[in-house]
């Protein structure tokens, strides 16, 4: 037999040191020495109110790997290895005005799902009407296709992303089906840890066992609950219960994956979900909660939502005391706002360091997490003061197992991004050749791997 | 760049301080939605006409009133639930609310947490079984009568058994955790989860079928009292009495002077007027905290409709005409008011009226620095008028105009309806949120603003009803106009009606919607009638056919 490498051993940083997190579990057993057996992850990650372009593209741009970041991704810079920034990508699936919603909606909305919104009555600032985006996310058809082994299939996250209508969503599971995203830490780790198994040997073991089993003979209960009232349904209704069936059988099979091999972590405070005090630690342990998530493989995949489309939030810990829309629609022509934008651009670009930090410093096979990490950030328009889809802020961080990363690639041809989407899917191993609506979908993007 | 039909350049319109504008005036036929009723024409109304009757799972709201009222559980364990899509600011739509993976492993969580509670402290009052008796039998019977209670009706031979077999296996470890795994289970069981209104008779159904006494019991609970239906709502069901409108309605009179009827209307009101839009909203202009200030202007502004509703001859006109607020110590002193100890009514020296004036509602409609005549105006015509309210033109850029300590806020919003592009719309929209000009971004009264006089003068106009359209001098005013308006009255049963039946107005809903208004209007605009009239409607007493075999 061959002899299994601890995990616990391998849980030493990239450059040899220890690493110092505080609330990394320690890793047992379960160590992927072979590092093409570690599972990829992926995360999606949005952010509001478009970007000022001056502070964002990169400069002294001699070529494609051969350039400077901007101020706005200051925190990534040694990262820099592992970005993808694109240039001139557009979210064309967004462009019809005169489709449901306004522009922040059809784009939150076609985002990450390459669809149009349904007609229905969200209303945006200016009057607009929308209903929820008409297909699954990104997000969600990785996790039908990775998710399905890992004990949370999806994970999604949100910092003070409490509007729970079409501008507070970025995930779906299907067409006009939208996934509301866990608010506080607290709401994290009881959704990743609720159904964890203490390692073999621990003292809580037994009792652990002991309440699974009970919740399998509950479910099985629960389950023949149903026959006898979808006798009596509607069609329509008995599919709304098959759907709901259908997550309690897949509730029953997770749980025959309960078993883990990593320490819990301890249990974050309690935060308060719509504080502007505690939005940055709430953003913080978040993303630390799901590296180890990613970590331990209790995930493989994640959405992660700063804030909602057209919010009116502000940013004080970065002295950005404007409201985040009213900001944007000022835009790079007025100093301050400018200034301001920018240094909520730069405290995006420090969580998503934060998470590759963590990620990069958990060793797994020859690399680390972060190498089989793909995150895709992107944004519901390209500048606040014009609404346009046109040039969108993507940036993808990792994945470099399928593409060239390290690079600014600059579109000149307007691509749309469903080729974008394509190319993330095939990464995570996804083979579709089309993403979304028809109209606005396109083999994978050029240039990527 | 975009090629727009009335050809000003981007760079004008990127100077405006503008929500937008459009050609058509919201208010012409065809352009608005008419208030309460529905913009297509129904079907005859001839015969009972119910709109359509799906599963609504329960909100997080009445999935802890449920467990309230079912084991005594006050712990609110729906509060760890994924949040409901909201739609038009329900969180009852059901269309929005399809089970998720997290909602599922949060109802086992919360089912655990309830069921264990429950047994280790209150197994007596719960499940009680006499010593000497035969604790298989009090199994049984515990499944019987607290299944009916959870369920709404007697369970089925094939609804007990799963449950049976469930004690059996739990009470190996004695009867407590038989009980355990029983609570479990049903707290998790679709018959609990979802209100089921529409169960298929064993015979070929067509047209419209009238609810049974159990279906109706469960209607009322969860539209009156956010809850289960309790032992006499049951009973009534149980003796044939809860059949006729009349039997209906004498529940629902009884109903409305019970506590949790309280709960119904909070609820209710924080969805209308959005009250989350408070929450972690900053504010310029006091010292206190957000989180301190957003808390206790919501429960002002829910007390004083909960008070208007429900405490003495509540109707229509007081809700836009009282010149009451609620202040606690917290606000007191902002307002002007007398200091108390909790919420007291209060009158304040300047002018004030109803609903328009509360502190909360002008803080949630103003900007953080300033205030926001347009979202005040874009509401008024949309939620208490219900008058659909046209988007502006793409590619606008609108954003409020900069401070500017020489002038007031009107002049510098008012280049809105200066520009040609923009009047036609903004005259809607600005003129009405002109009026409330004397109330700043936190809803205190000001007759200046940076030195200046405030105007306050205002105007409804394009609503398509004569008697409502006109200039008026001020909020209050403004309340007048629409406390004696039968198009907010009927928009306020519109969105009662959203709200209760958990669905946005369908063209099958226009009978009984319309059933609704007259009934509100019948009764002068008394509030408990408008939410009796609910229980009279056709929708509520009747559900259509299940089509299909037998």
């Amino acid at each position: 037999m061959t002899p299994r490498l601890s995990r616990r051993h391998l849980l030493r940083a990239a450059s040899g040191a220890v690493l110092a997190l505080p609330l990394l579990p320690s890793l047992r057993g379960s160590a992927r020495a072979d590092v093409t057996l570690a599972p990829k992850r992926f995360v999606t990650m949005y952010t509001p109110n478009g970007v000022i372009h001056e502070a964002w593209w990169p400069t002294n741009v001699a070529s494609e790997t051969s350039f400077d970041l901007n101020t706005s991704h200051a925190p990534l810079a040694p990262h820099k290895d592992r970005l993808l920034l694109l240039g001139g990508v557009q979210l064309k699936v967004a462009t019809d005005a005169n489709a449901p919603g306004g522009p922040h909606q059809r784009g939150i909305g076609g985002l990450f799902t390459n669809t149009k919104l349904g007609e229905g009555v969200f209303m945006d600032g200016c009057g607009r009407t929308a209903g929820w985006a008409t297909g699954i996310s990104v997000d969600q058809r990785v996790a039908n296709v990775i998710g399905t082994m890992s004990p949370v299939p999806s994970l999604q996250l949100g910092v003070r992303a409490t509007e729970n209508d079409v501008q507070g969503r970025i995930s779906y599971s299907g067409a006009g089906t939208p996934l509301p995203p866990l608010a506080t830490p607290l709401d994290v780790y009881t959704a990743v840890f609720q159904n964890f198994l203490p390692p073999v040997g621990g003292s809580d073991q037994d009792a652990a066992k002991a309440l699974l089993s009970q919740r399998k003979s509950v479910l099985d209960a629960v389950a023949s609950e149903f026959a006898p009232l979808q006798a009596r349904l509607s069609s329509q209704d008995k599919q709304t219960l098959d759907a709901h069936l259908s997550l309690i059988r897949d509730v029953e099979r997770r749980l025959s994956l309960g078993v883990t091999n990593c320490d819990k972590p301890a249990q974050p405070g309690t935060l308060d979900p719509v504080s502007e005090t505690d939005m940055p630690s709430i953003a913080e342990q978040q993303l630390d909660l799901l590296a180890i998530a990613f970590a331990c493989d209790l995930t493989r995949v994640a959405s992660f939502e700063i804030s909602t489309a057209l919010n009116r939030i502000r940013y004080p810990w970065v002295n950005s005391l404007g409201e985040g829309h009213t900001l944007s629609h000022q835009g790079s022509a007025d100093p301050d706002a400018m200034a301001q934008l920018t240094a909520r651009q730069v405290w995006h670009s420090s969580l998503l360091a934060r998470l590759l930090d963590r990620l990069a410093s958990i060793t797994e096979g020859d690399g680390t997490v972060a190498d089989n990490t793909l995150v895709m950030w992107g944004n519901e328009v390209s500048m606040g003061t014009t609404h346009s889809h046109d040039n969108m802020p993507f940036v993808l961080a990792g994945g470099r197992w399928a593409f060239r990363t390290g690079r600014y690639v600059q579109y000149t041809d307007n691509p749309g991004h469903g080729g974008l989407l394509v190319s993330v899917l095939n990464a995570m191993g996804v083979p579709d050749t089309a993403f979304g609506d028809p109209e606005y979908s396109s083999g994978p993007l050029s240039g990527l791997t | 760049m975009d090629v727009r039909p009335w050809g000003i350049s981007v760079a004008t319109l990127l100077t405006l301080s503008a929500l937008g504008c459009d050609h058509t005036p919201a208010g012409t036929p065809g352009a608005a939605g008419s208030a309460g009723a529905p913009t297509t024409m129904p079907m005859s109304c001839e015969g009972p006409s119910p709109g359509p009757a799906p599963l609504h799972p329960l909100t997080r709201f009445q999935y802890d009133n449920a467990v309230r009222d079912l084991l005594g559980d006050a712990t609110q364990p729906a509060q760890a639930f994924p949040p409901e899509n909201e739609v038009d600011g329900y969180r009852t739509i059901a269309a929005a609310n399809q089970a998720n993976p997290r909602l599922v492993e949060t109802y086992i969580t919360a089912a655990e947490a309830v069921a264990g509670a429950a047994v280790q402290q209150r197994l007596n009052d719960v499940a009680p079984c006499a010593t000497g008796s035969d604790p298989g039998q009090c199994g049984v019977d515990f499944i019987k009568s607290f299944g009916r209670r959870a369920f709404r009706r007697p369970l089925s031979d094939a609804e007990v058994a799963p449950l049976a077999g469930l004690f059996a296996a739990g009470s190996s470890q004695g009867y407590a955790q038989g009980i355990q795994l029983v609570i479990q289970a049903v707290l998790q069981s679709p018959q609990f989860l979802y209100r089921v209104d529409a169960l298929k008779a064993p015979t070929v159904e067509t047209g419209a079928v009238a609810l049974s006494g159990y279906e109706l019991a469960g209607r009322l609970s969860f539209a009156l009292w956010g809850s289960l239906p309790d032992s006499a709502l049951l009973d009534a069901a149980d003796q044939g009495k809860l059949v006729t409108p009349a039997d209906v309605e004498r529940e629902a009179r009884r109903m409305l002077s019970d506590a949790r009827a309280h709960d119904v209307i909070r609820d209710f009101s924080e969805q209308w007027l959005q009250l989350s839009r408070l929450d972690g909203a900053a504010r310029v202009g006091t010292d206190l905290g957000t989180d301190q200030l957003n808390t206790a202007l919501r429960q002002s502004l829910v007390t004083f409709l909960d008070q208007t509703y429900l405490a003495g001859q509540g109707d229509f006109q007081q809700l836009f005409k009282s010149p009451t607020v609620w202040l606690d110590s917290t606000l007191a002193p902002l307002y002007g008011g007398a200091a108390a100890s909790g919420f007291t009514a209060q009158t304040l020296p300047e002018p004030r009226a109803g609903i328009l004036t509360q502190p909360a509602l002008l803080t949630i409609l103003s900007h953080s620095d300033q205030t926001a005549p347009v979202i005040r105006g874009v509401f008024v015509r949309e939620r208490f008028l219900c008058l659909q309210v046209q988007p502006p033109p793409p590619n606008l850029n609108p954003v409020p105009p900069k401070l500017d300590p020489t002038a007031t806020t009107r002049e510098r919003f008012r280049q809105h309806t200066e520009q040609a592009a923009c009047s036609g719309c903004h005259q809607l929209i600005d003129a009405v949120g002109f009026g409330f000009e004397r109330y700043d971004q936190l809803g205190r009264y000001r007759a200046t603003e940076n030195g200046l006089d405030v105007d306050e003068s205002g105007a409804l106009i394009g609503t398509g009803d004569s008697s409502l359209d006109g200039p008026f001098s001020g909020a209050v005013d403004l309340a007048e106009r629409l406390a004696n308006s039968s198009m907010a009255r009927d928009c306020l049963a519109k969105h009662w009606y959203t709200y209760t039946f958990g669905r946005l107005v369908t063209p099958e809903d226009s009978c009984s919607l319309a059933q609704v208004q007259r009934r509100f209007a019948g009764a002068n605009g008394d509030l408990k009638e408008l939410l009796v009239a609910l229980t009279q409607s056709d929708s509520f007493l009747y559900r259509p056919a299940i089509t299909g075999a037998p």
